[in-house]
């Protein structure tokens, strides 16, 4: 175990990392992200960008639930309004992609504020349900404002380049995705060091003892549903680039209820466990595809048939399994284990 | 006048669901302070359960009713010991969280036991209508606003006079009291689950025979958290009130208002509720302390 931490200046406080081990290992993960295209087939790349889009999720929804303390179960609508921000004026106004991701984040940033102002008053399951309430709502604008949505038919998203490049497609898309993970997690990272993350923290803890020590609880809870929306809208709309097409039925309850479980499954209130939940949970259902192959006769169609029950009922167990055995997740255990190994043979 | 007359009769109707459905979330909110996400799933699956029942024996709706709310119950039982009990002293978020995660699980479950094509079940209810007045109702329909009234005077009668009554509404008032005084809360909280089931299974069997049983009938569990909002989330008396309103509201919005609002309205009265008083209209109000 380190021990002596000792810091000779203010800036050695507030780094991300003081440990050469940790940068060397972010810096050999950076290399092996830039070359995987050149690694790993079309197929794999595909996944990988889901679970970017998945992580961008994850770590903006543990800036409001995780760190903030308020639960919400609205995701599947700020992903929803960060789509079709960004189909419609990619493809209905035929605007360029750096302009439109912004703008989807910023459009989702701007209804959550809507949703922000009468959760103020409200806290913990009474929140819950008005996000949920919320995300009901938003799909049913979309399905019915057909001027703008185009309703039941969704929307093509076409016409998305960037440097002259298709990045809605292969490589230029996967590098688009990752360097938007990386500045979501690097966002996340630095806000949790600053005033404004420790203000969270606070409110999450206690939100009257918070107030009673001068944190603006109206301020800051709209900046978590802001900030937090913003990067969510960023997904959503980095889903639509994937999935080319956009649709009302893409953004149900489920997925509000899997970004819960990946930020309960990594550890709630981390944004490296926002991140490993993401990225175990995406990869969950192909394992499970493999899993189901080897198990079952290759001719028995039930995984292709129940494929959606049987991901809800895994996403429905990692819940329950680690909310009951590892409440701190997987950071948690990871924690532990790095704990048990540099005590050893010592350990407890 | 008909016209308004119609939507009243089958906002009535859609509001005993919601009412039936609301009780056992409100029995279990008072009981164990939990808020039951998994509700609406297990009225889905205590129907499906009648369903099976009912298709095996051939029974009609007394009977059937007399066999699928015992075993109903013994599945609520089932459910919080393998998922709620183990989590006994943790933080309602994770309570909650688990009863998410176990509700993901049972809609999963349902469609791969029963299919996901929707069925017919009439629960061994004549389907001849009744004129009242000049409005015509389905035997399914009266028999919803029958049973909402009746399970409301039964959980009045049971929470005043019986001795687990009166315990549970200790348990709700001071789980640390109660506990002194002798109550065992354990067993309380189970109860809250196994009545809870029963009354599921009841508002599932005729929620399907009035509709149709279909694997998105959870759904209704969602549709009713307006109705327990607004009956202030402890008030089993509330939940049904709220449960008839929000079916009121929900009517006659989509009469006047336009097509798709009877799915929305309901959300959009919580979320007015909840800004002008958040412990809703029958809740009683926490003092919180530092």
């Amino acid at each position: 175990m380190r021990t002596g931490h000792l810091k000779t200046s203010p800036g050695q406080l507030v780094a991300l990392s003081d440990s050469p081990a940790v940068w060397a290992w972010v810096g050999a993960l950076a290399v092996g992200l830039i070359l995987l295209p050149y690694l790993v087939g079309n197929y794999m790349l595909t996944l990988v960008v889901s679970a970017m889009a998945a992580v961008i999720g994850a770590v903006a929804l543990n800036m409001l639930t995780g760190q903030t303390g308020l639960i919400s179960l609205g995701q599947s609508g700020f992903l929803a309004v960060g789509a079709y921000a960004n189909a419609i004026l990619l493809s209905d106004y035929g605007l360029p992609v750096w302009l439109t991701l912004p703008a989807a984040g910023l459009t989702a940033t701007g209804i959550s504020l809507i949703v922000g102002v009468p959760s103020l008053r409200l806290k913990g399951l009474y929140l819950a349900i008005t996000t949920l309430a919320f995300s009901f709502i938003i799909s049913h604008i979309i399905l019915y404002s057909e001027g703008l949505t185009h309703g039941p038919n969704g929307i093509f998203v076409k016409g998305a380049r960037l440097f002259g490049y298709d990045v809605q497609r292969g490589w230029p898309l996967y590098y688009l995705a990752l360097a938007l993970t990386a500045g979501t997690i690097l966002a996340a990272l630095n806000l949790t060091r600053t005033r404004i993350g420790r203000a969270w923290i606070a409110i999450r803890d206690h939100d009257i003892a918070a107030r009673a020590m001068g944190i603006d609880l109206v301020r800051y809870k709209l900046l978590a549903f802001a900030v937090s929306s913003f990067f969510v809208g960023i997904a959503g709309a980095l889903m639509s680039l994937q999935l080319r097409f956009v649709n009302v039925d893409v953004f149900g309850l489920i997925l509000s209820i899997e970004a819960l479980a990946m930020i309960i499954l990594g550890g709630m209130g981390s944004v490296a466990g926002a991140v490993l939940g993401a990225i175990f949970l995406s990869f969950l259902p192909e394992v499970l595809r493999i899993g189901f192959s080897l198990v079952t006769d290759p001719n028995s169609t039930f995984y292709t048939n129940y494929v959606y029950e049987i991901r809800g009922i895994a996403y429905g167990l990692v819940i329950v399994v680690f909310l009951r055995f590892k409440p701190d997740g997987l950071v948690g255990m990871w924690r532990d284990a790095k704990k048990y190994w540099s005590n050893w043979p010592l350990a407890y | 006048m008909d016209f308004l007359v119609l939507l009243i009769a089958t906002g009535l109707v859609a509001g005993a669901t919601y009412g039936l459905i609301a009780i056992g979330f409100a029995l279990i909110y008072k009981a164990t302070g939990v808020v039951n996400f998994a509700q609406g799933e297990l009225v889905m699956l205590t129907a499906y359960i009648g369903y099976s029942l009912a298709g095996a024996f051939g029974l009609t709706f007394i009977p059937l009713l007399l066999v699928a709310v015992p075993i109903s119950m013994a599945v609520g039982l089932v459910l919080e010991r393998i998922f709620i009990r183990p989590m006994l002293g943790e933080p309602p978020f994770a309570i909650v969280m688990v009863t998410v995660g176990l509700a993901v699980i049972l809609r999963g479950l349902i469609i791969v036991v029963w299919g996901s094509q929707p069925a017919n079940f009439d629960a061994g209810i004549p389907t001849t209508v009744i004129r009242l007045g000049n409005v015509p109702f389905y035997p399914a329909q009266l028999i919803m606003i029958a049973a909402l009234g009746l399970v409301v005077l039964a959980m009045w009668a049971f929470m005043r006079f019986s001795r687990y009554g009166i315990a549970m509404r200790a348990v709700a008032a001071n789980e640390t009291a109660a506990l002194l005084t002798g109550v065992s809360v354990s067993r309380i909280h189970a109860l809250a689950w196994v009545l809870s089931s029963g009354i599921a299974a009841i508002a599932g069997m005729l929620f399907a025979a009035n509709f149709k049983l279909a694997p998105d009938l959870w759904f209704q569990g969602l549709k009713s958290f307006p109705a327990v909002i607004l009956g202030g989330m402890d008030s089993i008396v509330g939940a049904a009130v709220g449960g008839i309103a929000i079916g009121l509201i929900e009517s006659l919005s989509q009469g006047y208002i336009g097509e798709g609002m009877r799915e929305i309205a309901g959300f959009i009265v919580i979320i007015l509720v909840l800004m002008v008083r958040p412990y809703g209209l029958f809740g009683s109000r926490d003092i919180e302390r530092v």
